[in-house]
């Protein structure tokens, strides 16, 4: 398993993490940000666990993310 | 006739410290950022949407007119939250929206909220003026015109009678101070480029400010640029040639700088709005013109030029990194109590000390920003000279100050 972080509130809503990782992220109507499916809040870092399969689309979309706010722990 | 009327000066208002800066120091307007919808995204500083409400009734209480700068590219995945914005900015009383993408302007003309024509959108010829007069009264020109180019457009607009949804004549809006960009405002790709990150969303990493070396790729041969930061351009300043501005027929000034501190607002619209008032009392003088730039050179700045304005050539880059502030200021501490009946404040020393004679800061949300000198000083041991780390000292000081408020030390960086 895998572990992916997102500090939300930092969020620039440019779409890269939905175009790399269309799996895992949506972008929010409501606020213009990105949404780390099926995650959970702790004071701002957003947090789900995922299958290893996972792991090279997520981590092409933390490369890409141009505020650097999305951590994946292997 | 119209050019009678005095013009606006508004003031970046990037946090509640800078905007009651901008506020205390006499700005006619201000202009602010909400969320990610804005050219400073990335900027840690920018309100959310639930403090419209209070900014838009701080505006209103201190008769401060207020621009929502909702200015970036937009994308179908933005449309939704981006209507949430304005609506909320029209009951919140926020007076326009400062827009370029026709999503937004589109969208707020449905919603009867004024729009603003951003100069993201580069409005360089009086057609352009024309077309955007359909849907806005007010249109910022772009930053790289020549002051002969901003004014034919200007005396074009009173001649035409070309005018905005209002039935009033179209109003011009320039930059007059602040951080200037190395490309034609906004149409610049090279932070997308390097670290995905769109200057066009407000993520620009501000590669332009570095300094950089020319690499020949048949030797390998490397060579620095002539000691320059060769993309990074100085400042806009244009204190010392204010009348030319006025003269030009613009109806507002705008002050760039939404990512800076207060006591850079501070500075910056005392010094404009002396400047304007000076103008029209007919005493703008050389004299002052030298104070104004004493102390603008004080806060943050790259150094200073007149941009595009008199029409120098391109060539004013910077040869240092950062700002060339000839102040700074350090942390000292928060604001512990304030006695009214004596005017005297008492802050909780954290770091460093403090002596008398000391340049002192004061910011905060409701304080704003303000400067004073420590004339005497006490602490718990009575009147003394310095008071040191952990200290609870008190000085004199006509303004209120709070617990939300922080101390720093003004000293020179030279």
């Amino acid at each position: 398993m895998i572990t992916i972080i997102q500090q939300r509130a930092k969020c620039i809503g440019c779409n890269y993490c939905v175009e790399l990782a269309p799996q895992r992220w949506r972008m929010s109507r409501k606020d213009g940000k990105s949404v780390l499916l099926e995650s959970k809040d702790k004071k701002g870092f957003w947090s789900v666990k995922v299958r290893e399969d996972e792991l090279d689309s997520n981590l092409k979309a933390a490369k890409a993310c141009p505020v650097n706010i999305i951590q994946i722990l292997e | 006739m119209s050019r009678q009327q005095k013009i606006e000066l508004m003031a970046p208002a990037g946090s509640y410290e800078a905007l009651m800066a901008a506020i205390h120091a006499g700005c006619d307007s201000v202009y602010f950022g909400v969320e990610q919808f804005n050219m400073r995204a990335r900027a840690t500083m920018n309100f959310t949407l639930e403090d419209l409400e209070k900014v838009g009734a701080i505006c209103k209480e201190n008769k401060v007119r207020s621009y929502l700068t909702l200015n970036t590219i937009v994308y179908d995945h933005d449309l939704s939250a981006i209507k949430t914005v304005l609506d909320k900015a029209k009951a919140s009383g926020i007076t326009a929206v400062i827009a370029s993408d026709q999503a937004v302007i589109a969208y707020a003309r449905s919603i009867q909220l004024e729009v603003h024509i951003s100069t993201q959108v580069n409005i360089t010829n009086i057609e352009t003026v024309k077309f955007y007069a359909l849907f806005s009264d007010t249109m910022v020109l772009s930053r790289e015109l020549s002051l002969i180019q901003v004014k034919k457009i200007c005396d074009q607009i009173e001649k035409e009678k070309i005018c905005g949804p209002s039935g009033k004549l179209i109003e011009i809006e320039i930059f007059v101070h602040g951080a200037l960009c190395m490309a034609v405002s906004g149409k610049c790709y090279l932070s997308l480029h390097t670290a995905n990150a769109s200057a066009n969303r407000g993520a620009c990493v501000q590669n332009c400010r570095r300094s950089y070396t020319v690499i020949d790729n048949e030797d390998g041969h490397e060579l620095a640029i002539d000691n320059e930061y060769i993309m990074s351009a100085q400042d806009l300043c244009t204190i010392d040639f204010l009348d030319q501005v006025i003269e030009s027929g613009v109806k507002v000034m705008k002050i760039e700088g939404r990512g800076k501190g207060a006591d850079y607002v501070k500075t910056t619209v005392e010094c404009y709005r002396e400047a304007i008032d000076a103008y029209y009392t007919n005493s703008y003088t050389k004299g002052k013109v030298a104070d104004w730039t004493e102390r603008l050179k004080r806060v943050y700045n790259r150094g200073f030029w007149s941009g595009y304005y008199l029409g120098q050539e391109l060539g004013e880059w910077n040869d240092a990194a950062g700002s060339k502030a000839t102040t700074r200021k350090i942390y000292l501490g928060k604001g512990s109590n304030y006695f009214d009946k004596i005017q005297v404040a008492e802050f909780k020393l954290e770091s460093y000390e403090l002596s008398v004679g000391d340049s002192v800061l004061i910011t905060g949300p409701t304080t704003g920003a303000i400067e004073t000198t420590i004339a005497e000083l006490h602490t718990s041991a009575g009147a003394v000279q310095t008071a040191k780390k952990g200290d609870n000292c008190a000085f004199k000081l006509e303004t209120p100050i709070r617990s939300s408020d922080k101390l720093y030390k003004i000293v020179s960086n030279n």
